[in-house]
């Protein structure tokens, strides 16, 4: 049971990663979010894969779709921000929202 | 398990694909495959509910909202990315895989396992017996991204 729970942290792992790494490296704002979201991915994957290795899978479902749930109203939220700042400062570049003052 | 294997391998591929292409339209729609990917993965873990969830609201209802972002904001194509990322990232990626696979077999055998019995009942009983807590918050959480978005987007008063 170890080595699927190895499979499973590993690619969780390698999600969260690329994530941060995009995180770390990208300015579009949009893109950005898209990188929160495959670390989010990583982390439901990681549960679920614990859960699964574990011999746990009902809890481990029932958090990931309470994840997913909270996922849903994080990402519409976001993205009326993202809009909102669209119209503030015509751009979708991080970089421009270090400009603002007051 | 050879499968499994590949399914995960087509996810991290599409997750990267979502992060470093340059149209935001084709990230999104790599990010809803790989959430599709995700979606057959859990399935095939014995967790039919997380799939159908998984498949049904980020495949789909996320999607739709990015993409309504994008056509709302413009593709974005006045942000300069730096050049550099394109170089780095695969690299840094790379070194990051090779140390995760000899780390984390290491880790694993520290992480101290929960004492917890065997479960038992459907589904629906463990969501709502064990977990109640965690459904009161989710409401919590829904009804306060509804109020969000209503502020975000609520028309200016003449005096603002």
């Amino acid at each position: 049971m170890t080595n699927t729970w190895y499979l499973y942290l590993f690619f969780a792992a390698a999600l969260v990663g690329a994530g941060l790494l995009g995180l770390l490296g990208k300015r579009n704002l949009i893109k950005l979010f898209i990188a929160i979201e495959v670390i989010g991915k990583g982390i439901s994957l990681l549960l679920l894969g614990t859960g699964f290795a574990k011999a746990s899978i009902l809890t481990a479902q029932a958090l990931v779709i309470t994840y997913i749930v909270i996922e849903v109203s994080l990402v519409a939220t976001a993205l009326a921000l993202i809009i909102n700042i669209y119209r503030h400062t015509k751009s979708l570049d991080i970089r421009g929202l270090a400009k603002l003052k007051g | 398990m050879i499968l499994q294997t590949a399914l995960l391998i087509g996810l991290v591929i599409f997750s990267v694909l979502a992060i470093l292409l340059k149209d935001l339209l084709k990230s999104a729609i790599s990010l809803a495959l790989a959430s599709l990917l995700l979606g057959i993965i859990f399935f095939r873990m014995n967790a039919p509910y997380a799939g159908v969830f998984e498949i049904s609201v980020v495949a789909g209802l996320i999607t739709v909202l990015f993409v309504l972002t994008i056509a709302l904001t413009g593709k974005g194509e006045d942000v300069r990315e730096s050049r550099l990322v394109n170089w780095v990232f695969p690299l840094v990626f790379a070194a990051f895989l090779v140390i995760d696979a000899l780390v984390m077999k290491g880790l694993l055998g520290q992480v101290p396992a929960l004492a917890s019995g065997a479960e038992s009942g459907s589904f629906g009983e463990v969501l709502w017996k064990a977990r109640t807590f965690d459904l009161v918050g989710q409401i919590a959480v829904i009804l306060a991204g509804v109020f969000a978005v209503l502020a975000l987007f609520r028309k200016r008063d003449k005096h603002d």
